[in-house]
Order: C-alpha cells, then structure tokens, then sequence
C-alpha cells in the first residue's frame, strides 16, 4: 500500500503534466518490473490513467477517484501516526 | 442521598455517550485497517470496539438492575450486579490491552499471536482488583502515548495522550477517592472527557 501511496504522490507531484514511469520509479524507489506490476495494478484500480505525449512518451495522470484515495489516505495517516501506528 | 443517586445517574448519560465515541473511533480504526492493511489498525479498533460493548453493557446492566431493584427480586439484583461489574470490568481491561499492544511503539506486526493470547487471558487470572490491573494496563498505554508524543510532537498524538491520560485518571479517581459517590462522579467525567479528547483527534484528523 505504501509504495502505491508513493507512487501516487510522485504523479501528484507532476501536476496537470503527468509523471512519466522513470520518474514514478526513482520516487518510488522501485525496480522495473515492479513498476509495471504496481502501475497495471493502478490503472485497474483506476487510481491513474494513462496517456500517450506526443513528446515524451506514456505519463500517468492521477483520476479522480486516485485524488480521493489520496486524500483519505492522508486522515488515515494522521490517525494512525496518533496512536503512533506507521501505515 | 437522593441527590448523591441522582448525581450518579448522570453517569449512565455520560456513559452512553462515551460508547457512541468509542464505536465511532472503533469504526474509522477499521475502515483504516480495510484501506491499509495495517494489523495494528485492526486491534486499535477491536480495542475501541470492547470498550463500547463493556460500557454499553454496563448502561443496560444498571437499567436491568434497577428494574430488578424496584420489583422486589433485591437478591437477583445484587447477583447481576455482581456479574455485570465483574464482566464490564474485564471487557475494560482487554480493551486497553489492547490498547497497549495495538500502540506499542516501533514495531510493525507482533511476533506471534501467542503473546495477545497471554495478556487477554490475564484479567481472568487476577482476583477482585480489577482496577489495579486497569490502572497498571493503562499507565503502560499513556507511557506509550508518552514516546509516541515526543518522537512526532503532532497535535493529534496530543489529543490520543490527553485521552488515555484521562482514562487512567478516571481509574485512579474511582479506587483512590476518600467518598466514594465523588470518586465514582469525577471517575465518569475523567472518562467521558478522554473520550471527548479522542473524539476531537478524530474530528481534526479526518478534515
């Protein structure tokens, strides 16, 4: 969960352009292969989409419901980390 | 003493409110433990959980009590009021070990599940002072709400300390009062107000 959460945030991080998977991968800190495994499983989610720059290749873009995600995912932190629980 | 009864009924409406925050905190540890996945979220929320039933059950017993009180069955009442200290008493205890194991600090899953096994065993091993088990259970949940405090200095860790804090002085108050009816009074408001603290962190952290 943690590592979708970052992968998340680094897309985030990227505004309206996207983030592109090289960059998804060094905020993530993940391998390649993991990286396409992580990102299918979001794109099924429908936590991101994808979408093909004519420039730079494929970029991820956060949906709506991934904002959502994110921001509940952000009161779960703050509760956990409370009662001292890392999520 | 009509006054002193009168006084003391206020505590089945601070009781039952305080079940209503603490199945709210149960809930929302859970739907968190759905999201995360996180086991500790899901014992946080056990531990809320058991500590509405035992103070809802301590609510319905007192009716129930009264009720049998009132119709002259006075020895039946006195059994269940035994057994309905004795069982909400227990419920309080697993709840706050609970509490202990869910917010021990610096561990991610606990070892084995043997370990929950032993420690919610232990309020059936102890003898009528059972809030001298309480009362040691919860120093160990405000010393660790104490680390947790330090280590992050967040508000919302303030507001988890301040109401484990009040839990335990709501159990200091009802065994260590020299009057017992105002022991008993300042013990359900301590705890309501532990409650209350807990709600807050609730409310701010979920904006």
């Amino acid at each position: 969960m943690r590592i979708l959460v970052d992968m998340m945030r680094a897309i985030q991080g990227e505004g309206d352009e996207g983030a592109g998977p090289t960059k998804i991968l060094y905020a993530a800190n993940l391998s390649h292969d993991r990286l396409t495994q992580y990102l299918e499983e979001l794109v099924e989610k429908e936590l991101v989409i994808e979408r093909e720059q004519s420039s730079e290749g494929r970029a991820y873009h956060l949906t709506e419901k991934g904002r959502a995600f994110l921001e509940e995912f952000v009161r779960i932190e703050r509760f956990s980390e409370a009662f001292g629980i890392e999520v | 003493m009509q006054t002193d009864m009168n006084l003391v009924r206020i505590d089945l409406f601070l009781e039952t409110i305080g079940a209503i925050i603490a199945f709210a905190i149960s809930h929302y540890a859970n739907s968190a433990f759905k999201t995360t996945g996180q086991k500790r979220l899901s014992d946080l929320s056990t531990g809320f959980l058991v500590l509405s039933v035992s103070m809802f059950g301590r609510v319905i017993g007192t009716l129930y009590f009264f009720v049998l009180s009132v119709s002259g069955e006075t020895a039946s009442a006195l059994t269940m009021r035994g057994a309905v200290i004795i069982a909400v008493e227990m419920l309080r205890i697993m709840s706050y070990i609970l509490f202990a194991i869910s917010t021990r600090r610096g561990v991610k899953e606990y070892e084995n599940t043997s370990q929950l096994a032993i420690l919610l065993a232990i309020p059936g091993l102890v003898s009528p002072t059972l809030e001298m088990v309480a009362i040691i259970v919860l120093l160990v949940v405000v010393l660790q709400s104490i680390m947790n405090y330090l280590s992050n200095r967040s508000r919302y860790a303030l507001y988890v300390l301040l109401g484990f804090f009040f839990l335990l002085l709501s159990h200091i108050f009802l065994i260590f009062a020299l009057d017992p009816t105002r022991g008993y009074l300042l013990s359900q408001i301590f705890q309501f107000l532990g409650l209350i603290a807990l709600l807050f962190m609730l409310i701010k952290a979920g904006r």
